[in-house]
């Protein structure tokens, strides 16, 4: 049974640009922000409207932005290169000022590119190559209270630690929603599938915060009234497949729609703009430091080295999630020129391997060339895991 | 009494070639091969009606079809489609249990695949964004020497040098086996040279799965001897003698698991 209140999200979302577009006429001003970093909560409690910059899937886009940005950039970052190259996306072209930041290097390369040819207002949040030592997590509050103090310039006023702190509660409040709704997808006898909760992740980015935290408690409700009590369970015959790896930013729907197609069924996620960031995010101070200290506990992100993989915080969580969501099989999707992702293919899969996970890798691009190679793997790597699982079923029967 | 035979068949439509084999219960009780055209359907429909011919069966004699190969996307002819890198695991271990590995080398791609004791995969690579180890850079090849595509492997067996080759890049590779040609090297010996540049080129692929024996090779290029020991020598592994034309193993891999689905359905007893 469809979630109605999906719908009423769908058609939210058509209407946003101009609804946006209103707003500015009305003197509000819209920050788009990229990097895994960027303490939104911040941007919001200045009464900016926050939009995120997260765009893919369009080759030629990758082309235009190859125009400016290196060719060694990752095909995402030349693609959002490219969108500003047209300004023609709906909300792009709504954004008064820009907010990246340096946890991947090829994301300040992109804020650059961008202020240097597009003339765009841009600030850029510092962050440190390691988040675990005193000095590090120093820097980011330090980065954070800049970063703070650069939109207060634009925004024209001081920010008030009451507005913040209704800003943090706002925000823990859609992460906490979207992590109770993130479980019904995984659950058996699903009434909302990864994909469309995947959705409902990604309009997040794009609508007002609190219609979306309404939105998201109603559409918890129906799923409340459609089932009551959803039990994550593994089926032998499902094929329950994790994705990993590099970002699935809005309008790239390749590696989805190929494993869907192919009778796989997406459990969970672990990637930058799917359920990991709005996860363990403990924010205990309020202030820009605090804030940033509470993005700085969380999963931390590939692009950020560390070599002990035994007390890697990105692989411990991605175990964890493959547990709680009953997953059989590992896709690891890493973007053409994305290097903090596909330098971890390796270890991630070694550290599998040890506990008999199959992780298969996904190497790509926003081209369509590669389409049928890709469905071969994908669907090699459904069967595989479908023929193990059925097969434990047999010997446990 | 007559009990009713079951027969059951696999076809599997690759770039280069469609191939099908049937199965009777736990033989091969005949196979077809021909040439992929244009038509992936109606390729995949010549190998079966060779096959059918050859065994003096009509289609309706048959319980159950896997399609596999690029092909398999549409093969109406077919109950249900798998990929070929199920179908060559399934081919190898119904011909030779003991095999852990499987270097699968085709007309437009080459894989390596491990898989268990009961002929599931366990890990696989492919490479199919290069035309290095595939049948369509050796069908150049053939081109530039002059020769049969089945011909290579015995011409490059003769060698008695290795001229090595920079170049696994069909284009590259091209040019340069034709400078090789003009400078005065022998043929035999530049082939030489191509198969390891090869062997070492896909041994990158076993780098990512792994190699355990028993050894297996299969798809069209297996049929070249010269490559064979190519990658022997440069995985530093015995290959197994297949029983079959090589070429056929993931038509008969899809053979083995139509018979395995038409039980599992309770088509047949
Ligand atoms: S993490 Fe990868 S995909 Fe994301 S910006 Fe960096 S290089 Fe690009």
């Amino acid at each position: 049974m469809p979630i109605k209140t999906l719908e009423v999200i769908r058609k939210r979302l058509e209407e946003r640009p101009a609804e946006l577009r209103k707003l500015r006429e009305s003197g509000q001003k819209v920050v788009g922000w990229t990097g895994y970093n960027v303490p939104e909560e911040i941007i919001y409690a200045l009464g900016f409207i926050p939009i995120r910059i997260a765009i893919g899937g369009d080759d030629r886009l990758v082309e235009v932005g190859g125009r400016y940005a290196s060719s060694k950039n990752c095909v995402f970052i030349r693609e959002i290169v490219g969108v500003f190259s047209e300004n023609e996306d709906p909300y792009i072209q709504q954004t008064d000022i820009l907010a990246f930041d340096a946890t991947c290097l090829q994301n300040f390369r992109a804020a650059e590119v961008i202020e240097y040819y597009f003339k765009k207002d841009v600030i850029v949040l510092g962050v440190p190559r390691n988040f675990y030592w005193e000095e590090g997590k120093e820097y980011f509050g330090k980065e954070a209270d800049e970063f703070a103090r650069l939109l207060e310039e634009r925004a024209g006023v001081a920010l008030d630690l009451a507005k913040l702190g209704e800003s943090v509660a706002l925000y823990n409040d859609i992460r906490k929603t979207l992590k109770s709704i993130y479980t019904f997808q995984a659950a058996k006898d699903n009434v909302i599938s990864w994909v469309e909760v995947f959705d409902l992740i990604q309009a997040g980015d794009l609508l007002d915060k609190k219609e979306y935290l309404s939105l998201l408690h109603e559409t918890l409700a129906e799923l409340r009234a459609l089932q009551h009590n959803p039990i994550i369970e593994v089926d032998g015959s499902e094929g329950r497949i994790f994705i990993s790896g590099s970002l699935i930013p809005r309008g790239d729907r390749k590696l989805i729609s190929i494993i869907t197609s192919v009778g796989g069924r997406i459990v969970g996620d672990d990637i930058w703009t799917g359920i990991l960031p709005h996860l363990d995010l403990e924010i205990k101070e309020i202030s820009p430091a605090g804030v940033a200290l509470g993005y700085l506990n969380r999963t931390p992100h590939a692009a950020l080295p560390y070599l002990d993989l035994e007390s890697d915080r990105r692989l411990k969580k991605l175990h964890e999630l493959l547990g709680e969501f009953k997953a059989q099989g590992v896709i690891y999707h890493t973007l053409r020129y994305c290097d903090p992702f596909t330098f971890k293919a390796k270890e991630t899969k070694d550290v599998l391997a040890k506990s008999d996970i199959p992780v298969l890798e996904i190497h790509t691009e926003y081209a369509g060339s590669d389409y049928e190679a890709l469905r071969t793997r994908l669907e090699a790597f459904v069967e595989m895991i479908k023929i193990k699982a059925e097969s434990a079923a047999e010997v446990i029967v | 009494m007559s009990l009713k035979r079951n027969f059951f068949a696999g076809v599997d439509v690759g770039s280069l070639a469609a191939k099908s084999v049937i199965l009777e219960d736990g033989k091969v009780f005949a196979t077809g091969l021909v040439p992929s055209g244009f038509d992936s359907v109606e390729s995949g429909l010549n190998a079966l009606n060779l096959a059918l011919e050859t065994a003096g069966l009509k289609k309706e004699d048959l319980t159950y079809i896997v399609g596999t190969g690029y092909g398999r996307v549409s093969a109406p002819y077919a109950n249900k489609a798998v990929t070929e890198i199920t179908c060559h695991a399934k081919g190898a271990n119904f011909l030779h249990p003991t095999v852990r590995t499987i270097i699968d080398m085709g007309g437009q791609d080459c894989k390596a695949i491990r898989i268990d004791q009961d002929g599931a995969v366990v890990d696989f690579a492919m490479n199919d964004k290069c035309a290095a180890g595939t049948g369509r850079f050796l069908e150049v090849m053939a081109g530039v020497f002059k020769v049969k595509l089945e011909d290579l492997g015995a011409l490059s067996l003769s060698a008695t040098e290795l001229v090595p080759m920079s170049s696994t890049c069909t284009v590259f590779a091209e040019s340069e086996t034709i400078s090789l040609v003009a400078r005065g090297e022998k043929p035999a010996n530049i082939l030489n040279g191509i198969h390891h540049a090869i062997a070492n080129r896909i041994s990158g692929l076993f780098a990512r799965v792994g190699i355990t024996s028993d050894v297996f090779f299969s798809g069209g290029v297996a049929k070249n001897t010269g490559m064979k020991t190519a990658i022997e020598e440069a995985l530093k592994v015995t290959i197994v003698k297949p029983e079959i034309d090589p070429q056929l193993i993931g038509a008969l891999g899809a053979a083995v698991l139509a018979r395995n689905f038409s039980k599992k359905q309770g088509l047949w007893s």
